[in-house]
């Protein structure tokens, strides 16, 4: 079970993480991010680091999704090709 | 993709790849995670730093330097974004924000009622979270950078509906020099309250629990204080 878990939890971050570097809408992309950011927070939880966990969910998928969204509303959403 | 690139992450991957594979399983008695100094920490940890939490013991005892540096780091970075120019989105170099506003159509989306609504409806419980965590930190899981967090949180929330102007009027001027250096400012102090009880700097009397207590929550408030405002201050810094 616990074994399932893993590889479906590092499945999803692969995937997140590549999704991440090859979006080009930038909004997609800092979204894809908190989603990242949240699988990272169930894998930390899992691996029995409630204090990780918790500076995970706040910071990496609250705080700075919130300060990507400023940064992007305040310069431009699409990537440069 | 060009080929130097490739050569690049061939480069990065390959250590980190070699890294992993050569892991000890988990529950391996002699990996070196199981054999080094953590042995000390998880045997004596509860009883000569009196936290029950042994996330706490290592970060605010064991290695009260890491955390003190950490502090001034996270201080430091605010500290720069503070040092930077103001008001570029009017300068030439600020047009493609312009741009950007212009081809969304209309500059600000007024805030749905329904979030407005449970925003303001779940910040009391959030805060209670956010202290619950930082006072019993020394026993459950959290502690003074988790609620700091989670104070942020709350005031970016509200930000984000009442606007960031209303959200910092509720830390008065005076306070806020104080309010942001919090952090490194009691790690400071308790360096030098540690240093004249028992002459190390950083130190923490182990034969006194009270004194080793009120030391550590007072380190806490300090970090939560100090790290939730320097984050809410990123927020209103970009927002406005």
């Amino acid at each position: 079970m616990s074994d399932v878990f893993d590889a479906v939890m590092l499945s999803l971050l692969i995937a997140t993480a590549v999704s991440v570097a090859r979006a080009r809408d930038l909004l997609a992309a800092v979204v894809i991010f908190s989603l990242y950011s949240l699988t990272m927070t169930l894998v930390w939880q899992h691996r029995g680091a409630p204090d990780v966990a918790m500076t995970e969910a706040a910071v990496g998928a609250g705080v700075t999704t919130v300060l990507f969204l400023i940064t992007i509303a305040r310069t431009t959403r699409r990537e440069k090709p | 993709m060009k080929p130097w690139s490739l050569l690049l992450v061939l480069l990065v991957a390959l250590p980190l790849v070699v890294g992993v594979v050569n892991l000890p399983p988990h529950d391996a008695p002699d990996a070196p995670i199981h054999t080094g100094v953590g042995v000390r920490y998880l045997a004596r940890g509860v009883e000569e730093t009196g936290n029950k939490n042994l996330v706490t013991a290592v970060l605010l005892n064991y290695r009260g330097f890491d955390t003190f540096f950490e502090v001034v780091v996270i201080f430091t970075a605010l500290a720069a974004v503070l040092a930077l120019p103001r008001g570029s989105a009017a300068d030439p170099g600020g047009a493609p924000a312009a741009a950007a506003k212009a081809a969304n159509g209309s500059d600000i989306v007024p805030v749905s009622p329904v979030v407005s609504y449970v925003v303001r409806l779940m910040a009391p419980f959030m805060a209670m979270f956010a202290l619950a965590m930082l006072f019993r930190g020394h026993v459950t899981p959290g502690g003074g950078f988790q609620a700091a967090a989670v104070f942020a949180a709350i005031f970016i929330a509200l930000g984000l509906v009442l606007g960031p102007t209303r959200v910092a009027e509720l830390v008065p001027d005076d306070w806020r020099p104080w309010l942001q250096g919090a952090a490194p400012l009691a790690f400071a102090l308790i360096a030098a309250i540690g240093w004249r009880l028992t002459g190390a700097f950083l130190g923490f009397p182990t034969d006194d629990h009270t004194a080793q207590e009120a030391m550590g929550l007072f380190l806490e408030v300090g970090i939560a204080l100090g790290g939730g405002v320097i984050l809410a201050r990123l927020f209103v810094e970009m927002e406005t």
